[in-house]
């Protein structure tokens, strides 16, 4: 076994130093959430705060369970979520595909004018949107939840973006084979993109997962609301019971978790590919 | 606050366009009191009402509306919805009025329907025909419902703004709680000086502006712009500068709300909502403290800022409307408001609950409710029925904040006020 230089141990345990101290770092605010649940009403609100709570309110867990159904609210989170995030990439993949590798009349027209509708603000739509569920009779149903989110502009031109860069060559050389459209597109152009999308479905996963304001103006029962609904009610307008928020959030946070576990590889491949700071 | 203004002017729009389509239509949009006060034969009926209470208060308001659904002998059903804090049921009534789906009832404060008047139901016949005491009702509240020119709803989670503080450390420096500004300068000197603390601080800066000049015998704000570029103005705004300027008072900063500061020995006292007296800790180890709770000061007048949502109807149905009616009787009723003030940190809406035993009783242990009752005959409302003036709370906070960080002079504040209130309004 070869002795290694001083230089490279001194270098190693920078690296790792710093790598450690990131690590602490980013895990601090999951960490302080885990503790500051456990702290008691008074102790929450002690200046300054202490880290390592004096007595371990469990208790805190219970009420915040008690405040609303949340295994309610987590199913109709889950579902919504999964479901939004399956067919907003069904939509951007089709029509991605279209942009970059179909010819057809006016593609470019189409294209600014789906480009243009960035611009415009949620806020603006949120009004609009919520009277055309109404006129629906939608209300207080999963498809008022789901259907507006079941085509995102920004999606579609992220992933034409990616589908741009596979070479013409590959879509005439499959055409040359017989292979259909449809076939080329989830046999060779998916697969081949397989970060990108992954991404996207991160992020509409994200997305629906956090939304607020749109599942609360078309709900009106406890069955039809969703997580995000669950945690403002520790708010009143004298304060916060930041302990319970806290507990809430934990629990809340186990889900998210363990769907990042499986999804690690791709999730990190994702990110790095199209820059997204996770 | 951008994007609800953002949808305000899309609800504007939205609202315009149906006007235009609906010409012909005659006044099927307007709601009028048809029914008003003829509560014979009202058929069984479910009626919604979407409210904002959480916590305690959401179950007291249960616990109220399941005795209604039970005992009422009409048949009336009051469905409860929970559509989040304020601001969330805010967003949601201004959807709706926009969509045409407004509930049969809501709690709302006046600002929240200045662009939609129209659709909340006039209660004056109601009130007229069919409600035997209303003047029993606290007059800043029937003041406040009668702002838009007609009846726009009942008073119904009232608070007010009090003095909250560490009354082991004004013992311990011979101090009382404060009566006048004179009171409150002196106070906030012993403080500076003895233990180098701000003695006071505010939650809601807008709201003691507005309390200050009213104390001042000054006016504040209306739909003509800001009405205290006067002598007496300068001096009110002269006295706030001055508290922040020689560090009497400081602003709260990130916190929102003072009660950890107090809670944590780091403040003298501050003003604040009489329910958020739950919030504050006395029992943080090494930080024990006696809490006192005391009225607002007052100059040449008192004046307390009181707070809190009242209840309006917008069913169009003649016969819900009558149900919704009951329900606002039953729960405007003496019984109802002292049940509902005791379990929650409320305060009651009507004199005769002020004086009756049981609050007596209430009072003899609750501190927070006893100087609540010692303001009540001081209380106003601010004045909110007219466009812009949820916008001005948060520029005069947000303005106030500034000049209280530059250390402006009293003069430049003044005329910044004026000019942003203004502008808000042009």
């Amino acid at each position: 076994m070869k002795s290694r230089k001083p230089m490279a141990i001194v270098a190693d345990i920078v690296k790792y130093v710093v790598l450690i101290a990131g690590a602490l770092f980013t895990l601090l605010p999951f960490v302080w959430m885990v503790l500051s649940s456990l702290k008691s009403a008074n102790e929450i609100v002690q200046i300054p705060p202490t880290m390592i709570p004096r007595e371990f309110m469990f208790s805190n867990y219970a009420e915040a369970w008690a405040e609303a159904p949340f295994p309610r609210y987590f199913l109709n989170t889950v579902f919504v979520a999964t479901v939004t995030t399956v067919g907003v990439l069904l939509t951007s993949i089709l029509s991605a595909f279209a942009f970059s590798k179909l010819d057809f009349p006016g593609k470019k027209i189409i294209f600014s004018l789906f480009m243009a509708t960035l611009m415009i603000p949620g806020e603006m739509l949120l009004i609009t949107n919520f009277i055309t569920i109404t006129k629906l009779k939608w209300i207080d149903t999963y498809k008022a939840m789901i259907v507006p989110w079941l085509a995102n502009v920004f999606y579609t031109y992220l992933l034409t973006q990616f589908f741009s860069n596979v070479p013409d060559a590959l879509y005439l050389a499959a055409k040359v084979d017989k292979c259909s459209d449809l076939k080329f597109l989830f046999k060779i152009m998916v697969p081949m993109n397989k970060n990108a999308i992954t991404t996207v479905a991160i992020l509409s996963f994200i997305g629906s997962w956090n939304s607020f304001l749109w599942p609360l103006l078309v709900t009106n029962s406890t069955n039809m609301r969703v997580l995000s609904h669950g945690l403002v009610r520790f708010q009143s307008e004298a304060g916060t019971k930041y302990q319970l928020v806290m507990a809430a959030s934990c629990i809340l946070v186990v889900p998210i978790i363990i769907v990042y576990l499986f999804l690690r590889k791709y999730i990190l491949e994702g990110m790095s590919y199209t820059g997204v700071k996770g | 606050m951008k994007t609800k203004k953002l949808m305000a002017l899309t609800m504007a729009a939205v609202m315009g366009a149906s006007l235009l389509t609906a010409c012909g239509g005659g006044d099927a949009g307007t709601t009028t009191a048809a029914a008003g006060g003829d509560e014979s034969g009202i058929q069984p009926v479910t009626i919604t009402f979407w409210h904002g209470m959480n916590n305690k208060q959401e179950q007291s308001l249960t616990e109220l509306t399941n005795k209604f659904n039970a005992e009422n002998e009409y048949g009336i059903t009051v469905e409860l919805v929970n559509q989040g804090s304020y601001s969330d049921l805010q967003t949601k009534l201004m959807a709706n009025a926009a969509a045409d789906t407004l509930p049969d009832m809501a709690q709302a404060y006046n600002n929240y329907f200045t662009d939609y008047v129209d659709k909340v139901v006039a209660l004056d016949d109601f009130v007229k025909n069919d409600y035997p005491d209303w003047d029993d009702i606290l007059e800043s509240y029937r003041t406040e419902n009668s702002e838009y020119g007609k009846i726009t709803g009942v008073p119904f989670n009232k608070s007010t703004y009090l003095f909250f503080y560490n009354k082991t450390m004004f013992d311990e420096l011979g101090l009382t709680a404060p009566k006048t500004w004179d009171d409150l300068k002196h106070i906030g000197e012993v403080i500076k000086e003895k233990k180098d603390l701000a003695a006071i601080g505010y939650d809601s800066m807008c709201d003691m502006l507005e309390a200050a000049l009213r104390q001042h015998g000054e006016q504040y704000v209306d739909e003509t712009g800001a009405l205290f570029n006067t002598a007496g103005g300068l001096e009110t705004v002269q006295f706030i500068m001055d508290l922040y300027n020689n560090g009497y008072a400081r602003l709260v900063g990130e916190d929102n709300y003072f009660s950890d500061s107090l809670s944590n020995g780091m403040i003298g006292g501050y003003v604040g909502s009489s329910t958020g007296v739950s919030y504050i800790s006395t029992d943080i180890p090494g930080k024990e403290f006696e809490l006192g709770v005391a009225p607002v000061v007052g100059d040449v007048k008192n004046a307390a800022y009181n707070a809190g949502t009242n209840l309006v109807m917008f069913s169009k149905d003649a016969n819900k409307q009558k149900a919704v009616w009951e329900y606002m009787k039953f729960i405007t009723s003496k019984e109802s408001t002292l049940k509902w003030a005791m379990d929650t940190g409320y305060l009651p809406i009507r004199t005769s609950a002020y004086e009756s035993d049981e609050w007596k009783n209430f009072m003899a242990q609750d501190i927070t409710a006893q100087a609540a009752y010692e303001q009540s005959p001081y209380g106003f409302v601010s004045k909110a029925s007219f466009t812009g003036s949820n916008e001005i709370r948060s520029v005069v906070s947000t303005t106030l904040n500034e000049l209280i960080t530059e250390k402006a002079d009293a003069q430049t504040a003044l005329d910044t006020l004026v000019a942003a209130i203004n502008d808000v309004l042009e």
